[in-house]
């Protein structure tokens, strides 16, 4: 049998839910009637929440999820109850990551890297400008951090989802 | 009448020159790069072929190869579309030279007017007004650039000479900042229009971005077609058009004085077929000429939708020698039209381009709606051109109308597999300063506006984390009955049937 209580976490929130069966589901101690229905790679799904209808995309990003929803976006960070006790073991808490890498978002032409190996960044400030669909898109840290490796060079040709560099 | 059109371009707006041939009885070619084979506008046309590797100077430029493919497969017209040849003087010539009809403007207008710094001149002399700045000063280096700025003052634009929608131009707020700018930008305009020569032109506050819609026949007569409200744009590019303009409103003089002013513009360069002239408009009503297009816009429909006429088919009419046939006075402006751009970028990701395969798309449908796409479920978006995936226009009565309309034709739009800025577009229409009009071209950029809007439906996070939820154990039970196949002591059969039916 797989485990059937997991948490969900959103912007510091946590969601015990408990899967009972394929229309129950228990949120933080409250049933729900579901009918939960999904389409092609997971990405689009029809839910049915106590007989409101919903429609939401997913997407894994980063070791988490990212549900679109009513033109809004929850990145939601998911853990079954072993996974939970295994972390609270180890003491972290379930927003600590360690290294960050970042991927190309798309193909495209590195066009210029403004950092180097060993640089303290702060969130949001501009790692790489990335030449794609004929815009120049800059590349920023998501969070602060220190610049563990640097994978690209100027002027490369990259694919998406290819390392450009590691944060860490 | 021509009797086979080649169309020189490819995506939302091949398509939909595509449409009026075929509602014309005009058999259509279509040509496509590597990138493109896919794409909706082949598989539309009557013919299609090949033209070359997917960037774009090795495919939709190339200019001689396109002119061979026309005269090999027998088109009398080329219709340029907007983007790539459409505003390339030297390819109109070469048409011409072949004996084949560009649906477009004479060489000599393109040229007036593509030329940005002739184009001032000349409207300059046909008395209309145009903003301050280096234009029709030649192409300056940055030294005297840096020493012309604070005349014209701060803040101001650094523009590329060559091409328009954005690209390469910068904002400047002080010397300081300048010569920083100066380099950013020649070098995307070097990249985008293998031209780093760069202008300054001064930043109007408070600007709206509106322009008129004209079109001239081969005799002399020239009409204008209302006007355009534009100034919803991020980095310079437009995001939503609408018709009218919300400023102009019931403002009956300003609309006509400006009509006639493009008029006037648009025979100081004696101009033959649809054009758009494009104005600043600042908050006391005055208007400066900043550019015309001397092609058709990626907005056109919304002037389409009010007025009723199909742009397309008077520019092949035009092209065929036709005199208009409509006067001045026959055009009305009815109800209010609405486009959303939709484009492959991801607004919780600062508008990053998106590429990948479109997994699913179901597009709005029902009263007052109409798609212009070149994308479908199964199609894969290439990082080689622009952003710009289909256009979503909508016509009701009203302004407000118009917005619910498109509230509601948003909500209905699905595009899974790549993201888009679909949520952009809802949450801009949930802000009251765009709901009563009160926006210039500096909006998008010093607004923030909140993604998903300000009210939420308080049930959301957590339809969100049951989503994900579920998702995941769906995952985690896939994994587990693969590992498990061989200890269950169900028939595997019978298991194997289950995920038939629950798999994606």
């Amino acid at each position: 049998m797989t485990n059937e209580i997991y948490f969900a976490e959103i912007n510091g929130k946590e969601y015990r839910i408990e899967i009972f069966s394929e229309s129950r589901v228990v949120i933080n101690g409250t049933a729900h009637e579901i009918d939960y229905k999904t389409l092609k790679q997971h990405a689009s799904c029809s839910l049915l929440f106590d007989g409101r209808s919903f429609e939401p995309n997913t997407y894994q990003e980063n070791g988490g999820w990212e549900i679109l929803l009513q033109g809004r976006r929850f990145n939601v960070v998911v853990e079954d109850e072993r996974e939970r006790r295994l972390r609270m073991a180890a003491g972290q808490t379930s927003t600590q990551k360690g290294k960050y890498t970042l991927l190309a978002p798309m193909p495209g032409l590195v066009i210029d890297i403004q950092v180097k190996v060993g640089d303290e960044v702060k969130e949001g400030q501009v790692l790489l400008i990335l030449e794609s669909m004929k815009m120049q898109n800059e590349l920023k840290a998501p969070r602060d951090g220190k610049i563990a490796q640097i994978q690209a060079k100027d002027g490369d040709n990259v694919e998406r989802k290819e390392t450009l560099l590691v944060l860490e | 009448m021509f009797k086979k059109i080649l169309i020189a371009n490819r995506g939302e707006i091949a398509v939909r020159i595509i449409r009026s041939c075929r509602e014309m009885n005009i058999l259509t070619v279509a040509v496509y790069s590597d990138a493109d084979r896919h794409g909706l506008h082949v598989r539309y046309a009557d013919e299609a072929y090949h033209l070359g590797p997917p960037k774009a100077s090795e495919s939709y430029l190339k200019s001689d190869k396109i002119l061979e493919i026309a005269q090999q497969c027998g088109a009398d017209a080329i219709h340029p579309g907007y983007g790539f040849l459409a505003e390339r003087a030297d390819f109109s010539q070469a048409c011409l030279d072949r004996g084949i009809s560009f649906i477009g403007p004479k060489p000599s207008s393109i040229a007036a007017m593509g030329d940005k710094q002739v184009a001032r001149e000349t409207v300059t002399k046909a008395n209309v007004p145009v903003v301050p700045g280096t234009e029709g000063q030649g192409d300056l280096s940055d030294e005297a650039l840096l020493k012309i700025a604070p005349e014209i003052g701060f803040p101001l634009l650094i523009k590329p000479s060559a091409g328009g929608g954005g690209k390469g131009m910068r904002e400047v707020l002080n010397i300081k900042e300048m010569p920083g700018l100066l380099t950013a930008s020649r070098r995307e305009a070097e990249s985008s229009f293998g031209d780093g020569n760069i202008y300054l032109e001064k930043l109007i506050q408070g600007a709206r971005h509106i322009e008129i819609q004209i079109l001239a026949d081969q005799h002399g007569n020239v009409i204008h077609l209302g006007e355009r409200e534009c100034s919803i744009q991020r980095r310079h590019q437009k995001l939503l058009e609408e018709a009218p303009s919300p400023f102009i409103g019931d403002d009956q003089d300003l609309r006509d004085k400006m009509g006639e002013v493009a008029v006037q513009a648009a025979r100081a360069v004696d101009y033959i077929n649809a054009g758009t002239i494009e104005f600043l408009v600042d908050n006391d009503k005055n208007y400066y000429f900043l550019e015309m297009n001397t092609r058709l816009q990626v907005e056109h429909p919304v002037t389409e939708a009010v007025t009723g006429i199909d742009i397309v088919k008077e520019q092949i009419r035009i092209a065929a020698g036709q005199p208009l046939s409509l006067k001045q006075e026959d055009i009305t402006m009815r109800g209010w039209a609405m486009e959303c751009r939709i484009n492959a970028e991801d607004p919780f990701r600062e508008f990053l381009p998106s590429t990948g395969l479109i997994t699913q798309s179901i597009i709005p449908a029902g009263p007052g709606i109409r798609i212009d796409t070149g994308v479908y479920s199964g199609y894969e978006v290439s990082p080689y051109y622009d952003a710009l995936i289909s256009k979503l226009i909508v016509h009701e009565e009203s302004r407000k109308e118009t917005i619910a309309r498109m509230k509601r034709a948003l909500d209905e739009y699905r595009v899974i597999g790549i993201r888009t800025n679909i949520p952009f577009h809802q949450a801009l229409l949930e802000n009251q300063d765009f709901l009563t009009g009160n926006f210039d071209t500096q909006f998008i950029q010093d607004s923030n506006l909140p993604l998903g809007g300000k009210q939420m439906d308080q049930s959301l996070p957590e339809i969100a984390a049951l989503t994900a939820v579920l998702a995941t154990h769906k995952r985690t039970q896939h994994s587990a009955i693969s590992i498990q196949r061989g200890k269950r002591d169900t028939s595997n059969w019978k298991l194997v049937g289950r995920w038939e039916r629950t798999k994606d």
